[in-house]
């Protein structure tokens, strides 16, 4: 796998800890329209790539799931923050943050000289 | 980004999920349908039609199997799994044509099973360390004299090393070799052991099984440790045998210790069972180790040496540290010491003086096996190719399906790694057998050496290895050129390595390597083969039927020579009366048995003009030339003899054309070791040693005028002559000797056939094996060349057709088929022929009396190989020839 896809499956998993944080538990779906709805409709996500992303996650720990019954009575997998999945939002947010300063100054001297 | 426990926390769940895939398959589109079910709802609460929200969620999403399949990759390792399918898709693949895998993982079984074997052989005597504590720091020490190496240490020098060399944390000596006989109950026994100095086993630092080594002050104590063998065999491994007593040759030992199973002492191949310290050497050994003045002379060397390198220390140090102490002894000893030179060995190496040879062996012996390999391999890699172009439809549609070429080459290879990998596992079963059959091969040799060659774990990555290796070797060509396939050709079925006008295709090129090879491993075969018939048909000088054989040793029993020749002679008085027996005879040593006594001899009166001839030294008693059927030329024969009777000898025509020339030598008196010997005898040549030696001078001493001055260390073979059953015969003679004395061990009891059947070993040995190879070459070779011709005349069956339509008789098409495949023959032998002479040079050693350009094994074996081929060639040639013209346009 390439170094593109990390990067943004990266992001994308940010926002994911970030939504089921804000929110609490939440099936694919809520998670999906929801990163649509903050991003205000900038961001064009396929649905699709959000499961891999939810596996991925939920295989090394950060989040669990568990299947329940939606608002309008569906069945549905509902997706919840761990404690670990508390502690790397933290630290991704922390890099997170470190990474665009480094990269705001950065672009900043470059347009200077 | 996530830590290395939540990277492995994720791996090893992926992993697992490879076995619970039909359930998270399951859950996931439960998931997905949820999903698409809530963004439909969404869709027809913001006023869409049914259909409209439907196409908008699924669009959404990116469509159901896009991402089920995205999810999927994730959920385990997709690697692995696609392995798996692989593998299982290979099976069901190889299923289909059980003829050709059954051929494949034969061809591997045998190739790689003959490595196998030949490679115990080498990790048995080469590769395995000696099974005591650390063997790197274990070294076995020789003293060297000008260029001649590899002697034992005198006594005085053993001490010079053990007390002066610093790179040494201990240094320990022994004797090398002591037979000895166990009493007490059951049947009295023959074992052989080692005297050794009270430090052996510190310095060996050998784990014991059962108590300990010796203590400093033990040294002319009565002390013994037994090997793990004589524990289990005559104290049936009970665990307080610790401090009880064996009865050994006549003396009360007690048990200290008992070694472990593996260890049979630090010569790679001697096989001794028991060890006390070198005080009682005077007991143990008397009459065949030096006497207490001689042990402390420079002049004798009888003390064999090991030692441990201190910690930190290396073998350079070690050996500079020893050549000091060389140039030291040389100068204050100049009469004994003079070209004094040290050589280091790992302990438990392969014996210094035959390493070169052994070395030669086995690796001619490797180089055969591998070709065997070889061979197999490009007759798999043929059979496979033809496996593989018959699937050429099947890559071209998986091909038109998207497939990479990678995965295509993927799965062929996973494919050949099924077969190669199954061919290792039936190999190693294979080598289990041969290697049982190579540990029951005995050499005729007085002294008990251990040859036991197993497999273990080195033989197992072995054999491992090679298999990967073949199965990589012969899959990669097919699995490019299928891979490589060309789409539209390959849908329409045409054959991508038939194509027709092309001569130096892959597979000729195979079947050309494949016959070259078997060229130069018949020829090996031939060649041992005749070699083995020379050897068992060489005229050995005396009768080998009628014959039996066993040894005792009184003397390890206490007996004095005196009593010996007297326990003898009683044993001649009742032997000769026993029914069958034809008459007895002793010698100190049988005939044939590897070794034995030498010394220079001159003639008396007449010093040796350059060097002094070696002669073969034997002890014999009256009849026996006449009981093994050596001819008399002159002279008589020994009558009664004593130790006071001036010395008298009985010399074979090699000895009396090496000495004498055409003199007489009856009443001549000869030199040996400062005895003089008065000849009165001649009797025709025999061989010695070995059957394949050149006829060697012989001396015989009378028995009974010897055994005082010069008394045997092996013990005293009795031979009886015999008319009828041996074995009944066998028994009474057991029977008379334990009426004379009960607690005598009997050992190498047989008959001379069997004897001469056992001297028979190494070239026995080498014909065997070669022999199995070249079975196994030839019907590798035979099977793939009748495999791939006619596998490429089927596929020109419909232009066979075409000749036979157009209406060319069906004898030229036969003759074009035929021709075509003996071209590839003959170029074969061309390449061949001239590569085996060459390999054959090196194995000239190991032949008897057969040159290496034998010219009737390099004519036969390729007029053989050339009718194999023209068989192969013709059968499937009269079978195009017959083919129906219709048939033929129709095909395919």
């Amino acid at each position: 796998m390439g170094e593109k896809k990390d990067v943004l499956q990266g992001t994308l998993a940010l926002m994911i800890l970030k939504t089921l944080e804000a929110l609490g538990p939440l099936h694919g779906y809520g998670i999906a329209r929801r990163i649509e709805q903050t991003s205000g409709d900038l961001l064009s996500l396929n649905y699709g790539t959000l499961y891999p992303a939810l596996l991925k996650l939920e295989q090394e720990g950060f989040i669990a799931s568990e299947w329940g019954v939606s608002d309008n009575n569906r069945k549905a997998k509902f997706y919840k923050l761990t404690r670990a999945g508390h502690r790397q939002l933290e630290k991704e947010t922390r890099d997170w943050h470190e990474t665009t300063a480094i990269l705001a100054r950065f672009l900043k001297t470059e347009e200077r000289s | 980004m996530s830590t290395p426990f939540n990277k492995l926390r994720a791996a090893v769940l992926r992993f697992s999920n490879i076995f619970r895939k039909r359930k998270l398959d399951r859950e996931l589109s439960d998931e997905l349908e949820s999903h698409l079910q809530l963004h439909i709802e969404d869709n027809l609460r913001a006023g869409m039609s049914l259909s409209a929200a439907r196409r908008n969620a699924v669009l959404k999403l990116g469509g159901v199997q896009r991402t089920t399949e995205a999810v999927r990759d994730s959920h385990s390792v997709a690697w692995l799994e696609s392995f798996l399918r692989d593998l299982r898709f290979g099976i069901r693949q190889l299923r289909k044509r059980p003829a050709f895998v059954l051929a494949a993982i034969l061809s591997f079984a045998l190739g790689i099973g003959a490595n196998a074997t030949i490679f115990s052989i080498v990790s048995s005597f080469v590769l395995r360390p000696a099974p005591v504590g650390n063997p790197n720091s274990l070294l076995s020490l020789h003293i060297s004299e000008g260029p001649t190496c590899c002697n034992h240490f005198s006594g005085p020098l053993f001490e010079d090393v053990r007390d002066t060399v610093q790179s040494f944390s201990g240094v320990a000596g022994y004797y090398e070799l002591v037979p000895a006989s166990i009493g007490g109950q059951g049947e009295p026994e023959r074992v052989w052991g080692q005297l050794t100095s009270t430090n052996y086993f510190d310095v060996a630092q050998l784990g014991m099984t059962l108590g300990r080594g010796f203590t400093r002050d033990e040294d002319h104590r009565p002390v013994i440790v037994i090997g793990n063998r004589i524990w289990r065999r005559r104290f049936n491994s009970a665990p307080n045998v610790i401090g009880k007593t064996l009865l050994l040759s006549g003396r009360p030992y007690t048990i200290v210790g008992v070694t472990p199973p593996a260890f049979h002492g630090l010569d790679l191949i001697l096989d001794t069972q028991f060890w006390v310290p070198l005080g009682n050497i005077d007991q143990l050994a008397d009459q065949i180790a030096p006497k207490p003045s001689d042990r402390a002379a420079r002049e004798y060397h009888w003390l064999a040496a090991i030692a441990r390198l201190k910690p930190g220390f290396t073998r350079e140090q070690a050996a500079a540290e020893l050549n000091i102490l060389a140039a030291n002894s040389a100068a204050a000893h100049p009469q004994f010491e003079k070209n004094l030179g040290f050589k280091i060995y790992s302990a438990n190496s392969l014996p210094p003086r035959d390493r070169a040879a052994i070395v030669l062996f086995l690796t001619a012996l490797s180089v055969v096996a591998l070709l065997v390999l070889c061979i197999a391999c490009a007759n798999v890699t043929n059979l496979f190719l033809s496996h593989a172009a018959a699937r050429q439809a099947e890559m071209g549609v998986r091909i038109s399906l998207g497939a990479s070429k990678f995965r295509l080459l993927r799965q062929i290879l996973t494919e050949s790694m099924i077969l190669s990998l199954s061919g290792g596992v039936l190999a190693v079963l294979l080598s289990f057998w041969a290697t049982k059959g190579l540990s029951s091969f005995r050499p005729p040799v007085p002294v008990p050496l251990d040859l036991t060659v197993s497999l273990d774990w080195r033989v197992l990555v072995y054999a491992f290895t090679l298999s990967i290796f073949a199965g990589l070797l012969f899959g990669f060509a097919p699995a490019w050129t299928a891979s490589h396939a060309n789409m539209s050709t390959a849908l329409k079925g045409e054959e991508l390595l038939a194509r027709a006008g092309r001569f130096f295709t892959l597979r000729n090129t195979l079947v050309v390597a494949q016959v070259a090879m078997s060229v130069i491993l018949l020829c090996a075969t031939g060649l041992f083969l005749r070699s083995l018939k020379n050897a068992s048909t060489t005229d050995i000088g005396f009768r080998t039927t009628g014959t039996l054989t066993m040894s005792v040793d009184p003397r390890v029993h206490g007996y004095t020579p005196e009593r010996i020749v007297q326990f003898l002679d009683q044993l001649r008085e009742r032997t000769a009366a026993l029914p069958g027996s034809t008459g007895t005879a002793y010698t100190d040593i049988a005939p044939l048995s590897m070794g034995g006594r030498s010394d220079g001899f001159s003639r008396v009166g007449r010093p040796a003009s350059g060097s002094v001839p070696i002669v073969d030294l034997y002890m014999v008693s009256p009849g026996y030339f006449d009981l093994l059927g050596i001819p008399r030329v002159s002279g008589r024969d020994f009558s009664n003899e004593t130790p006071a009777s001036p010395r008298v000898a009985i010399v074979n025509e090699r000895f009396v054309e090496t000495l004498f020339g055409k003199d007489n030598p009856i009443g001549q008196q000869v030199n040996g070791a400062g005895v003089i010997y008065e000849i009165i005898g001649v009797v025709k040549n025999t061989k010695s040693r070995t059957v394949g030696e050149e006829t060697r001078p012989v001396l015989f001493r009378a028995l009974s005028q010897t055994i005082t001055s010069d008394p045997s260390g092996m013990g005293y073979s009795i031979l009886v002559g015999y008319a009828g059953d041996p074995s009944a015969l066998s028994l009474l003679v057991r029977d008379q000797i334990h009426s004379l004395d009960p607690s005598l061990a009997i050992y190498n009891a047989q008959t001379m056939s069997d004897h001469l059947r056992e001297a028979l070993f190494l070239p026995r040995l080498a014909g065997i094996l070669f022999g199995m190879f070249g079975f196994l070459g030839l019907l590798l070779a035979a099977i793939g060349l009748y495999g791939v011709l006619s596998y490429s005349v089927s596929r020109r069956t419909r232009e066979i057709g075409i000749h036979l339509a157009l209406g060319a008789p069906a004898d030229r098409v036969r003759r074009l088929v035929v021709r075509q495949g003996m071209t590839l023959v003959a170029i074969a032998m061309f390449i061949g022929v001239p590569a085996a002479l060459a390999a054959t040079k090196i194995s000239t050693s190991f032949l008897y009396g057969v040159q290496p350009h034998d010219l009737p094994t390099f004519i036969a074996v390729p007029l053989f190989l050339m009718a194999v081929a023209l068989i192969a060639c013709y059968l499937p040639a009269r079978r195009a020839s017959k083919v129906d013209p219709m048939v033929a346009l129709r095909y395919e």
